[in-house]
């Protein structure tokens, strides 16, 4: 089961009410969220694993409640944030990609070798024992990614992912989570041409979802709109 | 203590991180207990230079670490040097570079996460009186992943002020990485509820 669910979503901060009375199904493999600055896109993606909380209204995430059961949610739903700085906790690139499957009850080699395998998979094994802050924002974006990954969640939320990244780089991480990852994928991006790659794609303008569909189509009203 | 682990295979290497820890205070207690004699501190020198090349470290790197203490024995000698024999104040600025040499050695020989693990364990009796050994072990290990990224928003903001051309002041560099830092302490408390830390 991999719906998400919104039923009459209404986010309100003290300055701002930052999505309103949103509602809607969705069932896709790639999900892209598009909007200018302060739309509610990266609210709408945070409410997805209970990083805010709703005013009013219901969300369900493959069958949960983010705010209820934000345990077992977050070891369903992993989330990429756009600034790879600021999402390595842990000193070295090995230890931040094993953090993430603490309390799992994984003994220490099991722990090595799932480390080792998601290292290798995005081309980072080599710098296992490096300090996580020399990477590159590039490997530091794929390290985010392995560190998401490793936990083996049925969704993923990346909240700009590509922002900080050069083309290069960006390509790189793109094609990862848009055609190799199986998982689930929200994006909410700025990068029109990502977007255009999902299969469906949300609109919001105002903290209102103001229109939803096939990608190509509601990337051209945008484009249109902003002109 | 940032990441300054070199991976290896020496016995050091493989020496568990809880026992070398012990051993390292033990050092340190009976460096510090120790007459104030340059020539008894001979043997702890060559005991630590011996250990270096035991965990494969060269005399290159002993140097290089040793010359990083170089500002701590300047300010140590200054601070002594005229009210104690010049003996007594070499023995002082030799015992604590001997000490943080053998402190060095364990953070080169030792992943942090065993670090980490072998001080949450120690911790483990004080549960008792409250405290929450894997909050310590993951405080700490946050500590030491931050520093560079502090140090980062310092350049960052050096270099803005250079771009500038404004003059070096310290309020101008003081509030901005004040800012900064809280701003990535924000963030970062965003990704450990992301990744599932309550």
């Amino acid at each position: 089961m991999r719906t998400i669910e919104l039923s009459a979503v209404t986010v309100e901060f003290p300055a701002r009410v930052a999505l309103h009375d949103v509602s809607v199904h969705l069932d896709q493999r790639r999900i892209a969220v598009i909007g200018a600055n302060g739309s509610g896109k990266s609210t709408f993606a945070r409410t997805l694993n209970g990083l805010v909380t709703p005013t009013a209204g219901q969300v369900r995430v493959h069958g949960l409640d983010p705010v209820r059961q934000a345990k077992q949610l977050r070891r369903r739903v992993g989330f990429v944030f756009s600034n790879p700085d600021t999402q390595i906790i842990m000193p070295t690139v090995a230890e931040d990609a094993a953090f993430s499957l603490r309390g799992r009850g994984l003994s220490r080699a099991e722990i090595r070798e799932r480390v080792g395998a998601a290292l290798a998979r995005v081309g980072l094994v080599e710098y296992a024992d490096a300090p996580a802050h020399t990477l590159s924002g590039g490997e530091k974006q794929l390290l985010a990614l392995t560190a998401v990954l490793i936990g083996e969640p049925s969704l993923v939320v990346a909240d700009e992912p590509t922002a900080y990244l050069d083309a290069a780089n960006s390509r790189r991480i793109a094609r990862f989570l848009l055609d190799e990852m199986p998982q689930q994928l929200v994006l909410a991006t700025h990068d029109l041409r990502l977007a255009a790659r999902c299969d469906i794609a949300l609109r919001f303008e105002d903290g209102r979802l103001i229109d939803l569909g096939d990608p190509a189509s509601v990337i051209a009203k945008y484009e249109v709109d902003q002109a | 203590m940032i990441s300054l682990y070199r991976p290896g295979d020496s016995a050091l290497h493989r020496l568990p991180a809880g026992p070398k820890l012990l051993i390292v205070m033990a050092l340190a207690l009976a460096l510090s207990l120790a007459p104030a004699d340059p020539w008894l501190l001979a043997p702890a020198v060559a005991g630590v230079a011996g250990a270096y090349l035991l965990a494969g470290l060269g005399p290159r790197d002993l140097g290089q670490e040793a010359w990083r203490l170089r500002w701590i024995v300047l300010v140590l000698a200054v601070g002594q040097i005229f009210f104690l024999p010049w003996q007594t104040v070499a023995a002082n600025a030799g015992r604590v570079v001997v000490v943080i040499l053998l402190a060095n050695l364990v953070t080169l020989t030792t992943r942090t996460e065993r670090l980490v693990d072998a001080i949450e364990r120690a911790l483990t009796p004080l549960r008792r009186l409250g405290v929450n050994p894997g909050r310590v072990a993951l405080m700490l290990s946050m500590t030491i992943t931050t520093i560079p990224v502090i140090a980062g928003y310092a350049t960052q903001i050096r270099e803005a002020q250079r771009a500038r051309g404004v003059p070096l002041a310290p309020l101008a560099f003081v509030v901005p990485l004040l800012i900064m830092t809280l701003k990535h302490a924000d963030d970062l408390a965003d990704a450990l509820t992301a990744r599932g830390v309550d």
